[in-house]
């Protein structure tokens, strides 16, 4: 099973820590207070980052470190061959940010994790946090408190909103996982149904959904596969939006009746999911149901 | 990026796969000019949706002069939220058999889903005909699932969808398409076989590894303009209703789309969506100016919405950025709102409260400043009017 649940003790490595944005989320990630306990940098190898030392390969670090978690930012181009060698020195989790994979490289890369059972959460992730211990990725400070809500999520932006919003009024997370806007990704939403389902912190989850795809219609199936017996939430952005047009997340996109806001809804619904119309709706709704 | 039905057909006859001969034309006097195919013809309406067929935008032609009518009567004629702008005029195959062949992805899996009919029509996908197989995304693999799932039918339809199946996988592969599908397959007496339609949606991600399609792209870039914008300027645009009252200047694919939702939920007609990456910015106004010229170009746009939920991006430098944008697309001339929220939003406020731009924090609050200021609007006009 995924135990996305990390600790402010997890060590974890960083790969592409020496470029533009790596680096300033390397100190904001640290800040937080995840472990970040190497990096791995090919040019820099043998140097430190804020006495962190820089390996010039993943298996160099994990050898050195123990570390089973990668957090990578790489660019596009590489992505594919940097998730490659995370799998390859054993890494056992890695969060990828990265924007604009191309979804064939993704298919490879999801078959990769697949085979050798790693959990591959993004690509297009702003990535997920354990609040109060570590995050993996640039979710905001001010959206995250602990808490009693299990957030997913394929929108950043949305997600804040809506993490924003719940805790000015009491609601924190016991974790939160951007599980991205892509097409092809690692962590489904239907994947994080048994984890969410045992973890004892976790009084009941949040699904921000898109339309496109079919997502949404997976974890409605695996709520009643796994006899969810949480309140399941749901807000899903883009019921107005126009066929065959995609909304800036490439999977956001209906052709025919595929991937419908009708469609996601109802399967929802029949599983005993809650589906806000809007954000106001949604504050409202989930305080009520969970503030005491 | 959602091909035009012509442009795919374009790309999978560079590939050797054969197709009905036909031609674009986007104007009615083009037809005066264009290299007709042999008639009788079949006029198709070029938009990236499905059901054209029962919306009367696919229609026969057996002389000249129809062509005209109907072009005249498809072009600008709107359908699931696209307007016309261009037909494609094809040879008519009146007497063939029609199969169905399709590969999209399978996400779930890392794999290929591979559907094939050995009879189609109009609505084969709804079909119970239709048989499914996933296979690992490699040419081999698809090949042999095609030639699985068309194994019981008639020999000679057997054949035509295997090598056209073959091809349309390697196609599917080499182009890293999203999705493929050609129904019908025309399948003749002889044997012999085309791609009667043909619907790829490509992945934009890989335009910089795909020439040949970025060339198309740059060729055809009036048609593709979200995905034209794209490459050209970072952001996702789209213009959602060409009559829509509010401008949106907005960040995050999930939240803008959202906002959408929720506007027109109200009654409020927003014009755009927009993604604008403030985080791409990088102390360039030039994309903020680009977005507001965008955005006056929408005839009836009479407010402008602006939505930054800053989580890394500091608001103080976006502020500074909108005020140089702002100054320097003229063009628009409409009341703008903030809603900002995050790091740096006091120096936000500031430096927009001296250039008397209101920043609301909340969002619901934002949206009724929004709301008054377009019903403020209307009511001058209607003074004007009197």
């Amino acid at each position: 099973m995924i135990n996305p649940r990390i600790t402010r003790r997890t060590p974890v490595i960083m790969q592409g820590v020496t470029g533009r944005a790596g680096r300033s989320h390397f100190q904001l990630m640290r800040a937080y207070g995840t472990n970040i306990v190497a990096g791995v940098s090919p040019r820099a190898a043998g140097a430190q980052i804020d006495g962190v030392p820089l390996f010039g390969t993943c298996a160099q670090a994990v050898a050195a470190t123990g570390a089973k978690v990668s957090i990578l930012f790489v660019g596009a181009d590489q992505l594919l061959a940097a998730i490659d060698e995370a799998v390859g020195a054993g890494i056992e989790m890695l969060v990828t940010p990265t924007e604009g994979m191309p979804v064939h490289d993704a298919l490879q890369a999801k078959r990769l994790t697949l085979a050798r059972g790693v959990t591959w959460i993004g690509a297009s992730t702003p990535g997920m946090a354990v609040p109060g211990e570590a995050k993996l990725g640039f979710l905001p400070d001010s959206t995250l408190a602990p808490g009693q809500l299990g957030i997913m999520s394929k929108s950043g932006t949305l997600s804040y909103e809506a993490g924003y919003r719940l805790v000015q009024h009491g609601i924190g997370q016991s974790v939160w996982i951007g599980v991205g806007g892509d097409p092809v990704k690692g962590v489904r939403f239907a994947d994080l149904v048994p984890f969410f389902g045992a973890d004892a912190q976790t009084e009941a989850v949040l699904i921000i959904g898109e339309i496109g795809g079919t997502e949404e219609e997976e974890f409605a199936h695996a709520l009643r596969a796994h006899a969810f017996a949480k309140p399941a939430f749901a807000l899903i952005a883009g019921r107005s939006a126009p066929e065959g047009v995609s909304m800036g997340h490439a999977g956001a996109l209906v052709h025919g009746v595929h991937g419908t806001y009708a469609a996601k809804k109802a399967a929802l619904e029949a599983a005993g999911a809650t589906v806000f119309g809007s954000l106001g709706e949604m504050t409202g709704g989930i305080v009520a149901a969970l503030r005491r | 990026m959602y091909l035009l039905e012509h442009d795919a057909k374009t790309l999978l006859a560079a590939w050797g796969i054969a197709v009905p001969a036909g031609c674009l034309v986007e104007s009615v006097d083009a037809l005066d000019e264009a290299a007709l195919p042999p008639g009788p013809w079949v006029v198709k309406a070029q938009v990236p949706a499905g059901g054209r067929g029962k919306a009367g935008l696919v229609r026969a032609a057996e002389a000249r002069a129809d062509l005209r009518s109907l072009v005249a009567a498809m072009l600008g004629q709107a359908h699931r939220g696209h307007t016309v702008r261009s037909c494609r005029i094809e040879s008519r195959r009146d007497s063939a058999h029609e199969a169905y062949v399709g590969f999209m992805l399978a996400p779930e899996s890392g794999e290929v889903r591979i559907l094939v009919a050995a009879s189609g029509g109009m609505d084969v996908e709804a079909s119970a005909a239709v048989r499914s197989k996933l296979a690992a995304p490699q040419s081999q693999a698809l090949a042999a699932a095609v030639g699985e799932l068309a194994a019981s039918a008639p020999p000679r339809v057997r054949e035509a969808i295997t090598q056209a199946g073959a091809q349309l996988g390697e196609v599917f592969l080499r182009r890293d398409a999203v999705l493929v599908e050609v129904n019908p397959l025309f399948v003749s007496a002889d044997g012999g076989w085309l791609a009667g339609d043909a619907k790829m949606v490509l992945d934009d991600n890989a335009l910089g590894r795909q020439q040949e399609v970025s060339t198309l792209l740059a060729a055809r870039s009036h048609a593709y303009a979200e995905t034209w914008l794209k490459t050209q300027h970072g952001c996702d645009y789209v213009v959602v209703d060409a009559d829509g009252e509010l401008g949106l200047l907005t960040t995050g694919a999930g939240l803008s789309m959202m906002l959408i939702d929720e506007l027109r939920a109200a009654g409020i007609r927003p014009y755009n969506f927009l993604d604008v990456r403030t985080g791409g910015l990088r102390g360039d106004a030039s994309r903020l100016v680009a977005v507001l010229n965008w955005i006056a170009e929408g005839r009836k746009v009479r407010c402008v919405l602006v939505n930054v939920f800053a989580g890394i991006t500091h608001l103080g430098e976006f502020a500074r950025l909108l005020l140089q944008a702002l100054g320097q697309a003229p063009v628009l001339k409409v009341p703008v709102i903030t809603r900002l929220v995050g790091n740096g939003l006091d120096e936000a406020r500031a430096l927009l409260g001296e250039a008397g731009i209101v920043v609301e924090p909340d969002l619901d609050k934002a949206l009724a400043l929004v709301r008054a200021a377009l019903s403020k609007q209307h009511d001058t006009t209607q003074v004007r009017q009197r």
